[in-house]
């Protein structure tokens, strides 16, 4: 089964994927602009597996990864574009090994809105 | 007989509602010369986290929420309950309440069948149960059968309960002892900030139904800071009344130990409160309230408490959605569903709980999602609206999400005042939802303090 996960992009974002023909998708009548990927079985499994709070909600999307993870998969979708690849390269082992330790932090605190 | 088609406030489910509060000197009088034994929660046994106590329970039972049930389960009423989801005296009841204790300690304090014992907690007098047995269990085998199997129960159970299911992991790492008996408060607790203002029991809602001239009122479970998917389910349903939709809607939270990365207690009661506060719903006809209770996630089960408890607090009807009380894939996404429409005969009820014999009073109303539809426009009811594969659905991960990434979700699914609920907390607590350290703080703490008390103990 293929699943999806969106990144969701405000307007720093928005600057970096303007003119890199990523396919951005409107939601909520345009409120929130975000980029949704595929996810093959196979790769979902692994996300599941390397985040322990993971799930796979409702939808069929993939929630509940670590903050981290969504900022270094959007760096790799402006590179390689919204595929697999981008997945893959995100999940490469010395990126997994920093964003489980910026995860570990994330349990104890994130930072208020102002 | 005519027969009127107004609905009228239903009785307590058993008939009256349960009163074990009694003033601190009856209270000290009933404890005098009694061992004393500290109400300690449960842990979980892989992280060392609390995830239940007890004290919810006493609270639940002698404030009447949990009406009839005016104590803790013998060996006797746990195995019916598990059998036919009935008390002794007939009456549907959905969980095994069950007052599991250190064995050794209870050995220690020499304590038998007959004798009463004080129930301290934070160290100060708190209740008083009477023995009435002293009995052994096992955790796994109660668990198993508490909530069902697919063996036994394929009308609703979808795969094996296990670690991963919170309720599952409650009744697995009881202690194995168990002592039975009535329950009584003898040291009447105050209720913290912000808890205080949300405490309704059964009697004091029915009081102010009456006061704010609600014949009929429906109510809506929540363990959540509403979106406005809720806010629909919430209005919309409440147009199912009689002659006239309901009079009020009534928000029940369920207060208790948390899941990891859940909304916090106090962000989902002033969060609920924002919505009238703020004026989505008309202040006069809205009231959110609470019930402590550390949640089973037993679905059809819990959907059968929820009923229970918002029938003693005076509800005429009930909205059940979509995976009610629900978390995994552990049962059919609407055997809450199929509880009140049809029944389910593996727990003993062969037809709705409305229809047996000294079931509930209280009238469900069954509905199916809301979602965000881009052509109506609009967030739709999913069985009004003909875009299906349009369809934005709403998901509470999602939002939580968005919000972790420090994004304040669109007006459209999440109010602005709510939010701003959400953040206070956030600020108050470093961190926007339930971390490790929040379990920790509200073991501590609980949600109430208790006044010193002075009891001659054994
Ligand atoms: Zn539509």
């Amino acid at each position: 089964m293929t699943y999806k996960i969106a990144i969701v992009l405000d307007k720093a974002r928005m600057e970096k994927v303007r003119s890199k023909g990523v396919q951005v998708k409107d939601l909520y009548g345009g409120y929130l602009k975000v980029i949704e990927l595929e996810v093959p079985d196979e790769l979902a499994k692994r996300i599941l597996a390397e985040f322990p709070r993971a799930r796979i909600d409702a939808r069929g999307f993939i929630e509940e990864t670590p903050i981290a993870f969504k900022r270094e998969l959007f760096d790799s979708v402006v590179r390689m574009g919204a595929g697999p690849a981008a997945i893959e390269d995100a999940m490469r082992p010395e990126k997994l090994a920093r964003i489980k330790e910026l995860a570990s932090k994330e349990d104890e605190y994130l930072p208020p809105p102002n | 007989m005519r027969m009127s088609l107004k609905v009228s406030q239903p009785p307590p489910h058993g008939g009256r509602l349960v009163n074990a509060v009694v003033d601190r000197e009856e209270g000290a009088r009933m404890a005098a010369g009694c061992p004393a034994y500290d109400i300690r929660p449960t842990i979980d046994p892989r992280t060392g986290a609390p995830i239940r106590n007890a004290y919810r329970e006493v609270m639940s039972i002698a404030y009447g929420f949990f009406s009839p049930l005016d104590g803790f389960m013998t060996r006797n009423e746990a195995e019916s309950v598990m059998r036919d989801r009935r008390l002794l005296s007939g009456w549907l009841f959905p969980f095994p309440i069950i007052f599991d204790v250190d064995g050794e300690e209870l050995r220690g304090l020499g304590v038998k069948e007959g004798d009463r014992l004080l129930l301290r907690l934070k160290g100060r007098p708190f209740a008083v149960i009477d023995v009435e047995e002293v009995w052994r269990f096992d955790p796994r085998d109660v668990a198993d059968r508490t909530f069902g199997t697919p063996e036994r129960n394929p009308e609703v159970v979808r795969r094996r309960f296990d670690e991963k299911h919170p309720g599952w992991l409650m009744y697995r790492s009881m202690t194995g002892t168990a002592v039975g008996g009535r329950v009584h408060v003898i040291n009447e607790p105050r209720l913290r900030e912000p808890y205080g203002r949300f405490w309704y029991p059964p009697s004091a809602s029915r009081l102010e139904f009456g006061r704010r001239g609600w014949r009929t009122v429906i109510a809506h479970q929540t363990r959540n800071v509403p979106h406005t998917g809720h806010e629909h389910l919430m209005k919309e349903a409440a147009f199912l009344g009689d002659i006239e939709p309901c009079n009020g809607i009534l928000v029940n939270a369920i207060i208790g130990a948390k899941r990891l990365g859940d909304f916090v207690d106090e962000a989902i009661l002033e969060g609920h409160e924002a919505v009238s506060r703020f004026g989505y719903i008309r202040p006069g006809r809205h009231l959110v309230t609470m019930t402590l209770w550390d949640m089973r996630y037993g679905n059809p089960l819990e959907s059968l408490l929820h009923g229970i408890i918002r029938q003693n607090m005076g509800c005429t009807h009930h909205m059940f959605g979509r995976d009610h009380a629900a978390v995994g894939d552990y049962y059919d996404p609407y055997a809450t569903q199929t509880l009140w429409s049809k029944g389910i005969p593996s727990y003993g009820l062969p037809a709705p709980p409305y229809d047996v014999d000294r079931g509930l009073k209280i009238r469900p109303v069954n509905i199916q999602e809301f979602w965000y539809c881009p052509v109506c426009g609009e967030i739709a009811y999913s069985e009004s609206c003909g875009h299906r594969d349009k369809a934005e659905r709403f998901s509470g991960s999602f939002v939580r999400g968005l919000i972790a990434e420090g994004i304040e979700p669109p007006p459209i699914i999440f109010r602005p005042e709510v939010y701003q609920v959400i953040v206070k907390w956030w600020r108050r607590f470093n961190y926007p939802f339930v971390n490790k350290r929040y379990l920790e703080t509200k073991e501590a703490e609980l949600e109430v303090e208790l006044d010193p008390m002075e009891v001659t103990t054994r």
